[in-house]
């Protein structure tokens, strides 16, 4: 990135426009990652919260509507308030005591937050270049429009 | 534009119209007979491009319908299977089960179900109803039935409009290119003149 805040003012306008395009791009796929992060640690968030809900000593053989597929569902009771399975990504699911699952969940959050951290440096960095882009490229287009011969 | 006659057009005449309300676009056979002056070239185009997008609007939405459909059939057909099977568990000597369940998106928990007469359907905005294993079956098959007819509407309807869209595309390239003919001429017929 260093190199283009030198080359800025050798560039032509049409190139400037070009780069400008670019970055423009650039920062829209990033704001797009960090929405999606965000929706995922919102949803981490709220595995915690059913762990926590469904887990209750009180809740074992609780009467529940046990959901089959997206649209059918069967009186069940609750089972088991000592584990819950959870999906650790590859097709791979550990049982684990709900105290467990919510460590698990919180780790998650807590990664997914210091990423959306390092995310928001890099989008402002970019929106800043862009900011930068767009300045030369004006200057660069009333410097023509006056006349003058630009580089 | 297209000439009436007494009895229902056919698919391929001017003037049909497909089951669903699309009207076929009519195919100019002599373009000289179409269009009688190099003036009404400009608003026969203009009417050609009307034509044209809407058939594009319209092939866009039914392409979205179709993705609707193709998405939703999978999921009665499994709703459907589970509730025979639940059907099947209701004789059987154990009818109560061990199912690991859906909390949400990675976390699963473990429940007990007893396989009794009757189901719960989600029908969507916020309904959820009761239903006899029997009417459930019957109301699922219906549902897959009809879906599985509206996704074959759907690509009959697809088809037409791509062929009507050709047709109209290709009235355009004629018209115009009647039209630099005629240009062409008009052109050479005044040079001569002079």
């Amino acid at each position: 990135m260093a190199d283009q805040q030198v080359d800025l003012s050798l560039l032509s306008p049409q190139q400037l426009s070009e780069v400008k395009s670019q970055l423009e791009q650039e920062l829209e796929h990033l704001t797009q990652s960090f929405q999606k992060l965000r929706q995922a640690q919102a949803k981490f968030q709220e595995c915690i919260v059913s762990v926590e809900k469904t887990t209750k000593a009180e809740n074992k053989g609780k009467a529940i509507l046990v959901p089959l597929t997206s649209s059918l569902y069967v009186p069940g009771t609750i089972e088991d308030v000592e584990n819950v399975i959870v999906d650790v990504g590859t097709g791979y699911y550990v049982e684990k005591s709900p105290k467990d699952a919510k460590v698990f969940y919180e780790t998650k959050v807590s990664t997914l937050q210091k990423n959306l951290g390092d995310l928001e440096t890099i989008v402002n960095g970019k929106a800043g270049n862009l900011r930068v882009v767009d300045e030369v490229l004006r200057q660069k287009v009333l410097a023509a429009q006056q006349g003058k011969t630009a580089a | 534009m297209s000439t009436t006659s007494s009895s229902e057009p056919k698919p391929g005449e001017a003037g049909y119209v497909n089951p669903r309300g699309i009207p076929q676009a009519p195919f100019i056979e002599a373009v000289e007979e179409y269009v009688r002056s190099r003036d009404q070239v400009e608003s026969i185009l203009q009417s050609f491009q009307e034509m044209l997008s809407k058939y594009k609007y319209m092939e866009m939405s039914t392409l979205r319908r179709a993705a609707g459909l193709r998405e939703k059939i999978p999921d009665i057909q499994k709703t459907l299977d589970t509730v025979l099977f639940l059907d099947s568990k209701r004789d059987a000597e154990e009818p109560t089960m061990l199912t690991t369940f859906e909390l949400n998106d990675t976390l699963y928990a473990k429940a007990n179900v007893t396989a009794s007469d009757s189901v719960y359907l989600w029908l969507g905005a916020n309904v959820m109803l009761e239903y006899p294993i029997a009417e459930a079956t019957d109301l699922l098959t219906a549902k897959l039935k009809a879906a599985q007819e509206s996704l074959k509407l759907c690509e009959e309807d697809l088809e037409f409009l791509r062929e009507n869209i050709t047709t109209v595309e290709v009235n355009t390239a004629r018209v115009y290119n009647w039209d630099v003919q005629k240009r062409r001429e008009e052109k050479e017929a005044g040079e001569r003149i002079k």
